[in-house]
This record gives structure tokens, C-alpha cells and sequence, in this order.
């Protein structure tokens, strides 16, 4: 068994589809074996971020298991999916009492639009804070506090008298609370699940079609029975159930973690250890972190993203009025969005099986650029559909398109940063996609009334096949460099082994949690796969912790 | 100062009668509005039946013509006559030449009033026919569900007229009783009612509203020849009716998070003797 995962160790040097060899045999051997093995094993992740995602975690080097990848994982990720429903389908289901409200308030009907564009502004803005939040204090508490949040805003939002005190209740504070759902529910998953992640990813963003299918009618009940202000009011307690969504999200056991810190707080100062480890955790936390942006990966990701959030909305928010303008009855043209968060509901949970499967998880990135020009040709296909049939079929593709574009989307950011650093990549992801996301409807409002409809479509469709395309070559450009460096390296880490064997024995274990806690970018555990490709145990780890992180530093740039 | 005469145009002899200003208008229109060649609505039409909607703003002469291509048979003479509202009209029954393999009835109406607004019908021997609605433009944007308010608070009511379609000279707004509508006046109670019109748009709102001031209301958009009216019905609820699913669901979730942290303690105790 050592010998086998001697193969393994040193695969997972090597590039991403490498990996997957490993990623296999890894799962073939046993628990009980790599439980005896210190030192994480991740072999499905490229190795830089592997590296640093270990470096990072306090108790990296003292996590004995894996993820529990099921068990209370999946009552995990069935909060995160009512967690994640509310989010996503909230701001687009209370235009159904926008009407009545712009009629008692006397506003306009962009005004009134405001409130949902608003609250979806801060849900993504909202990201950094709750990143913050989330790596602080776990995803519990920050759900049941984003869940209350909420409910008070729509309580507080079902008395106001202007529309200012909704864009505030509604939009900024509500706001707020879903952006704390939204991060809390991603970061669990990524903590509870690393096998299994893509399907637990894909089940929980299901909860956005779902609830939208639920919610639009739910809504319209309440309007008509209680009127605006009195569905607010029921609203507001329907979002606490976001805090009973937050409760099932139970922290992850983590077996070995409670002694070690006791350990190292005793290695440590002798007196005034509690305010010094606090304060070292305050001072290094940071709303924003700048440092993700050396992170070529992230860039790319960063870039194929904002462009595929400039066009994904505006078809959506068009597609009737479109269908309107080439004969369809009203009706039927309002189906058509039904139609298309239908065979999203069922896209999202299969997208994320298929890409749980042996041959494309460890291409994920490429099968998120194949997912989004999918849906940019969708769209470019559009103006050829100009009777009901061909609509509806158009709006089946969109909804197969857009399901797998969300199912993979923060599963392949999880892949990138991994569980550590993923809470303050999504928010920083999240508050630069604000303003793709921002733009794309009214710059697309802009083409419909200059022009005409089609020019909508193309321009949506061009903008996201480009995004696809450049995450695509850029992803293939990104490992052709990672690999021709891993492989550098590995010549160069062989021939220093060699020498080193012989003075392995005189280091001590203590080494290795202080400097895997150290930093950002040490990457002190990552020699303890090569320790096992020499038979050793945690011996050599400290020794060149420094020239480690010096040249997997060198590779992120 | 008023009078009647009767003036001879061609064949016709228009009665003329005309009233000074006074605030209700006359039976039949002043000379001045009268359109010497009255305005014709015509159709020409094959098979059975065919519904033509006219839109009538003020008192005019109209002159209806319904042209019927006939059947396979076509005997030379059949017998026409005119129907206003399900009854024939006296005298309107003649027979029809065919003329150009068509048959051919025309006549002419006086639409003075509201009640002279209808459903006018030319039929051609009992085997076809052609409806002429007449009616001062109707609006279209009909709420079907009432409008739900509270108690203490306010609410707007709010008529519109389309924009392709004649805006009316003023809107009117009724309270309606079982049997009749009575008109609302702003000014006689302005702390209740205030009426905000614009050139199709109309609002009414409503302060301090109570249990009483539920049931239908009436907006009218008022044109010469008639008022049409649109029904708007208002429904109060005091606020007990949504917090009663409100502290339903609140007692809901409370419950669950309960029994959901409490499970998860008596785990962490009963595995606490075995672990660290």
C-alpha cells in the first residue's frame, strides 16, 4: 500500500489530468490506510493550489481525515440548498408586488425596479464582508444571523410609507443577509465534501430554480389575499427559515485539531497566549485580499466570469417581451421562462454528477468553458426561432445551459482555491461580477430600443462563447506553464532529497505546525508528500520550508 | 333661448333643436356640432353573422350600411330589417334588391343620448346578419381581483384609460350601494377622499380607511354621449390577518431549530465518554 501511494504522491506533482490517476487509485485504497498517513492528501487539485490551501489552514498539518464527503454532509448541502434558494430566487420573485406598490407610492416603474436591483447589488457586494465573516466565525452563525437579517428587513420593509425605506429594508439590509447565506452555505459545502464536491455543488444551487418555482406563485397568493404589506410581513417569517437552514450546518469534526492546539499554544508564549493568538488572527484579517490577484488561475476565472455575467441575465429579463414582439400571446410567452427554470431544476443536480464522473472532473475548467459557450450559442441561435415551437425549444437550451453554467461555476472556483482560501475568493469574485451583472440588462434595454431584439441576443451570445473560449485557451496556456515548472522543480527536489536523508533524523515534529501557520504562502506540509515517497514520516517537512514556498510562489506568478 | 327647425338638406329634413348653456345638454345636439354628411360605418360581409364594435364619443348622425354577398341560391328579392337591441324598429322592414350579386341595407341613426348608444342589427331575411355595437370607449385595463388594505391606512384606486383610445373630459368616481352609486365629491370631504386626475389617468385615495369603506367602487370616464364605468373592488383586512401565518410559521421554525441543536448536543454528550 506505501508503494502505491508512493505513485500516487508523485503524480499529484504533475498537471491537473495527471492527477486523475491518482485521484483513483487514491479512492480505491482504504480510509484506515491514509488515516495512518499524516499530511492531507488532495490529488485531484492542481498542486500549487493544493499546496497553498494546506499552508494556509491553521490545523492543516494536524487534519488527520479527508472530508467526511456524506454522512451529515448531505443534510449539509440540503441547507445550503434552501440557503442558497432564498438568495437566488427571492429579489427575482418580489416583482410580483411591484404593481401595487408603485401605484400606493406613486413611482415609476424603474424606481420601483430599483428595490430588487438593489438587493441584488448587495448580495454580491456584500461578498468580501461575509467572506470575512465566514472565515472568523464558521458558516453557522453567519447563516442564522444573515437568515434574521432578512426577516427583519422584510418586517421592517412591510410598514414603510416611501420607497426610500424599501431600497434600505429591502435592498441594503436584505440585501446584506442573503450575501451572508449565500457565502456561509458555498463555504460549508467546500468544507464538508471533496470527492463528492461537484455533486453536492450542483444539488445545492439547485435551490435557485426550485424556490423561483415555488416562490413567483407563493407570492402572488399572498398579494392577493393580504395584499403587498401583509406579504412582506409572511415573507419576512419565511426567511427565518434560513436560520434553521444555518442550524443544520453543524461545523466540520475535525479529529486531531483539539490537541494539537493545545500543543502549539504550548510550544508557544507561556503567558498571554489567548490574546496573542487573537491578536495575530485580527491583524491578519483582511476585507479585501489583494494577494488572491497573484493567483493566475483566479485572474482567468475572474475575467471568463464578469464576461459571462454581462450577458446571462439580459435575455432572461427580455425573453418575453421578445416572444411578445414575434406573435407569441402574453400567456405563452410568460411560460416560457417557466419552461426554462424547469429543465434547470433537473440540469443543475445532473451536471453535477456528470462532473463528478472519472473523465471530467479532473477537466472541470474545461468543462465550465464548454458549459458557457453552450449557452452563448444558444443565445446567438435565438433570432432563427420565430415561432412558439422553436421559442420553446430555445428556452429548454437556455435553461440546459444556464443550469450548467451555475452548477459548475463555484465548484470550479472551490477547485481553485480550495476550502481555506475559497470564503474570500468568492467574495471577491462576487463584488467585481456586481458590475458585468449590473450593466448587461440596461445596456442590452439600450440595443432592443435602438435596434431590435436580435442584436440582444448576439450581443449576449458573442460576449459569453467569448468568455467561454478565453477560459478555455487560457486554462490549456495556464497548465502548460504549471507543468513545465512542476516538472522543473521535481528534477531539481530529487537530486536535494538525495543529501538530505541522511540529516533527517535530528529535526524535531514541532516545526511543522508553526510554520504551516505562519503565513500565506509556506507550504511546509507540501514536502510531507515527498516524505512519503522517501518512506519517511513528518520529518524533513521543516527543513526546506523556505525553498518550497519560494518556488511554488515563483509558479503562481 | 332655444328653438326647433327643421332644415332641408337634399332629402333630408334634420330637425334641429338648440338650448342657451345650461349644465345639462340637450336632447339633440346644437347646430353647430352637427356634421352635415353624417358619418358612415359600412360592411361588407359573406356567411352569417358579424360583430362590428363602433366608438361613439358624442352625439352624432350615423349612417350604418351592411352589404351581404348572399348564399349559393340567390333569389332577386328578399326581405331586410333593422333590430336595435333585440327588437325590430317599426317601419324598417323592406324588401332587398340584388344589386351586383349583393344585397344592400343602409339606414341612418340619430345617436343623441345614451340611450340611443346599443347593439344595432341589419338582418337579411332571418339568415344573416351584421351587429353594430355602439358604445363610448371602454376600458380595458379591468382589475379582476380586489385590492386588499388595512385599517388606519390609506389606499389609492386607480382608473386608466388606454392611450390608443379618446381621453375622456373629466373622470367621475362613485361609492356603490346595493342598489345605486353614489357620486364621491372631494371637496365636500377632502381628511377622506382626494381625486387626482390626469389626461387618462384618474386616482382616488382613500385616508383613514375602516370596515365601512370596503365594497365596489366606480370610476367614470366621462365623454359627451355617456359615462363609462369601471369596476374596482376594495377589500379591508386589519393587520391580525397576516400575523396569524406570520407567528405560525415563526413558532415553525423556532421547533425546528430546537430540536435540531438539541439532537445535536445529546450526540456531542453521548459520544463525549468515548473521544477527547
Amino acid at each position: 500500500m506505501t508503494r502505491m501511494l508512493l505513485l500516487i504522491s508523485n503524480e499529484t506533482r504533475d498537471v491537473t489530468s495527471r492527477a486523475a490517476a491518482g485521484c483513483f487509485m487514491f479512492r480505491a485504497s482504504s480510509r484506515r490506510e491514509l488515516q495512518t498517513i499524516p499530511g492531507p492528501l488532495f490529488p485531484c487539485q492542481d498542486p500549487c493550489s493544493l499546496v497553498r490551501t494546506m499552508a494556509q489552514s491553521p490545523d492543516a498539518a494536524t487534519r488527520a481525515s479527508p472530508p467526511p464527503d456524506g454522512g451529515w454532509g448531505w443534510v449539509v448541502v440540503f441547507g445550503a440548498f434552501i440557503s442558497i434558494g432564498f438568495s437566488y430566487a427571492f429579489p427575482k420573485a418580489l416583482t410580483v408586488f411591484f404593481k401595487d406598490i408603485q401605484r400606493d407610492f406613486q413611482v415609476s416603474s424603474s424606481e420601483i425596479a430599483w428595490v430588487a436591483s438593489i438587493m441584488l447589488a448587495t448580495m454580491y457586494a456584500g461578498g468580501p464582508l461575509s467572506g470575512v465573516l465566514v472565515n472568523r466565525f464558521g458558516s453557522r452563525p453567519v447563516t442564522i444571523a444573515g437568515g434574521l437579517m432578512c426577516s427583519l428587513s422584510m418586517v421592517a420593509a412591510s410598514f414603510g410609507n416611501s420607497i426610500i425605506h424599501l431600497y434600505i429594508c429591502i435592498g441594503l439590509i436584505g440585501g446584506l443577509g442573503l450575501s451572508f447565506n449565500l457565502n456561509a452555505s458555498l463555504t460549508i459545502i467546500s468544507k464538508y465534501f471533496l470527492v463528492r464536491r461537484p455533486l453536492a455543488n450542483g444539488l445545492a444551487m439547485t435551490g435557485s430554480p426550485v424556490f423561483l418555482f415555488f416562490l413567483a406563485p407563493l407570492n402572488q397568493y399572498f398579494f392577493y389575499n393580504f395584499g403587498w404589506r401583509g406579504g412582506f410581513l409572511i415573507l419576512g417569517a419565511l426567511l427565518l427559515n434560513c436560520c434553521v437552514a444555518g442550524s443544520l450546518m453543524r461545523p466540520v469534526p475535525s479529529a486531531g485539531s483539539l490537541s494539537t492546539e493545545k500543543k502549539s499554544l504550548k510550544d508557544g508564549e507561556a503567558g498571554g497566549q489567548g490574546t496573542k493568538l487573537k491578536s495575530n488572527c485580527l491583524s491578519r484579517v483582511k476585507i479585501v485580499d489583494l494577494s488572491l490577484f497573484k493567483d493566475r488561475g483566479f485572474v482567468i476565472y475572474l475575467i471568463g466570469n464578469a464576461m459571462f455575467f454581462f450577458g446571462a441575465y439580459a435575455p432572461i429579463v427580455f425573453l418575453s417581451s421578445y416572444a411578445v414582439s414575434r406573435g407569441v400571446d402574453e400567456l405563452s410567452a410568460a411560460s416560457l421562462l417557466s419552461i426554462m427554470g424547469f429543465v434547470d431544476m433537473f440540469t443543475r443536480p445532473g451536471t453535477g454528477l456528470l462532473a463528478n464522473t472519472r473523465w471530467i472532473r479532473p477537466r472541470i475548467q474545461y468543462f465550465l468553458s464548454f458549459a458557457m459557450v453552450f449557452n452563448g450559442a444558444c443565445h446567438l441561435l435565438c433570432p432563427l426561432a420565430t415561432s412558439y415551437t422553436s421559442l420553446v425549444v430555445y428556452a429548454a437550451f437556455f435553461g440546459i445551459g444556464f443550469g450548467m453554467v451555475f452548477a459548475l461555476i463555484f465548484e470550479c472556483l472551490m477547485d481553485l482555491m480550495g476550502p481555506q482560501r475559497f470564503p474570500k475568493a468568492i467574495g471577491l469574485v462576487t463584488i467585481i461580477e456586481c458590475c458585468p451583472m449590473l450593466l448587461g440588462p440596461p445596456t442590452a434595454g439600450i440595443l432592443v430600443d435602438r435596434y431590435d431584439y436580435r442584436y440582444l441576443f448576439v450581443m449576449c451570445g458573442a460576449v459569453i462563447v467569448t468568455g467561454g473560449l478565453f477560459l478555455f485557451v487560457m486554462n490549456v496556456y495556464n497548465y502548460h506553464l504549471m507543468d513545465r515548472k512542476a516538472k522543473a522543480e521535481h528534477q531539481e527536489r530529487r537530486g536535494e532529497d538525495a543529501q538530505l536523508q541522511g540529516r533527517a533524523s535530528d529535526r524535531t515534529p514541532e516545526e511543522r505546525p508553526r510554520a504551516a501557520g505562519s503565513g500565506e504562502d509556506q507550504t511546509a506540509p507540501a514536502a510531507t508528500e515527498e516524505d512519503e515517497a522517501m518512506g519517511d514520516h513528518a520529518k524533513t517537512s521543516a527543513e526546506h520550508p523556505s525553498k518550497e514556498s519560494q518556488e511554488f510562489h515563483d509558479i503562481s506568478i | 333661448m332655444s328653438g326647433n327647425v327643421c332644415l332641408f338638406l337634399n332629402w333630408f329634413c334634420l330637425l334641429v333643436s338648440w338650448e342657451a348653456e345650461g349644465p345639462e345638454s340637450t336632447q339633440t345636439p346644437p347646430v353647430s356640432s352637427v356634421p352635415l354628411i353624417p358619418a358612415v360605418k359600412s360592411v361588407v360581409f359573406k356567411g352569417e353573422s358579424h360583430v362590428e364594435n363602433v366608438q361613439v364619443l358624442k352625439p352624432t348622425y350615423l349612417s350604418l350600411e351592411c352589404t351581404w354577398t348572399g348564399r349559393q341560391n340567390k333569389p332577386p328579392n328578399i326581405t331586410g330589417f333593422w333590430r336595435k337591441d333585440g327588437s325590430e324598429l317599426t317601419s324598417s322592414r323592406h324588401t332587398v334588391l340584388l344589386e351586383n350579386q349583393q344585397y344592400n341595407l343602409k339606414r341612418e341613426f340619430t345617436i343623441a343620448d345614451e340611450e340611443s348608444l346599443g347593439n344595432y342589427s341589419c338582418v337579411f331575411d332571418n339568415q344573416a346578419e351584421v351587429d353594430f355595437i355602439l358604445a363610448a370607449p371602454r376600458i380595458g385595463d379591468v382589475r379582476d381581483k380586489p385590492i386588499v388594505a388595512y385599517v388606519g391606512d390609506s389606499v389609492v384606486l386607480e382608473c386608466k384609460m388606454e392611450d390608443t383610445k379618446p381621453k375622456p373630459n373629466t373622470w367621475n368616481w362613485y361609492r356603490a350601494n346595493e342598489t345605486e352609486k353614489d357620486f364621491i365629491n372631494p371637496e365636500a370631504d377632502p381628511l377622506r377622499y382626494g381625486v387626482q386626475n390626469k389626461e387618462g389617468k384618474t386616482r382616488l385615495t382613500v385616508h383613514n380607511l375602516t370596515e365601512v369603506d370596503a365594497g365596489a367602487y366606480y370610476c367614470g370616464a366621462v365623454y359627451d354621449i355617456s359615462i363609462t364605468m369601471s369596476r374596482v373592488d376594495l377589500r379591508i383586512i386589519t393587520f391580525m390577518e397576516p400575523l396569524k401565518p406570520f407567528l405560525f410559521i415563526v413558532a415553525e421554525v423556532l421547533v425546528l431549530v430546537s430540536i435540531i441543536l438539541l439532537y445535536e448536543r445529546g450526540k456531542s454528550q453521548g459520544s463525549q465518554p468515548m473521544g477527547g
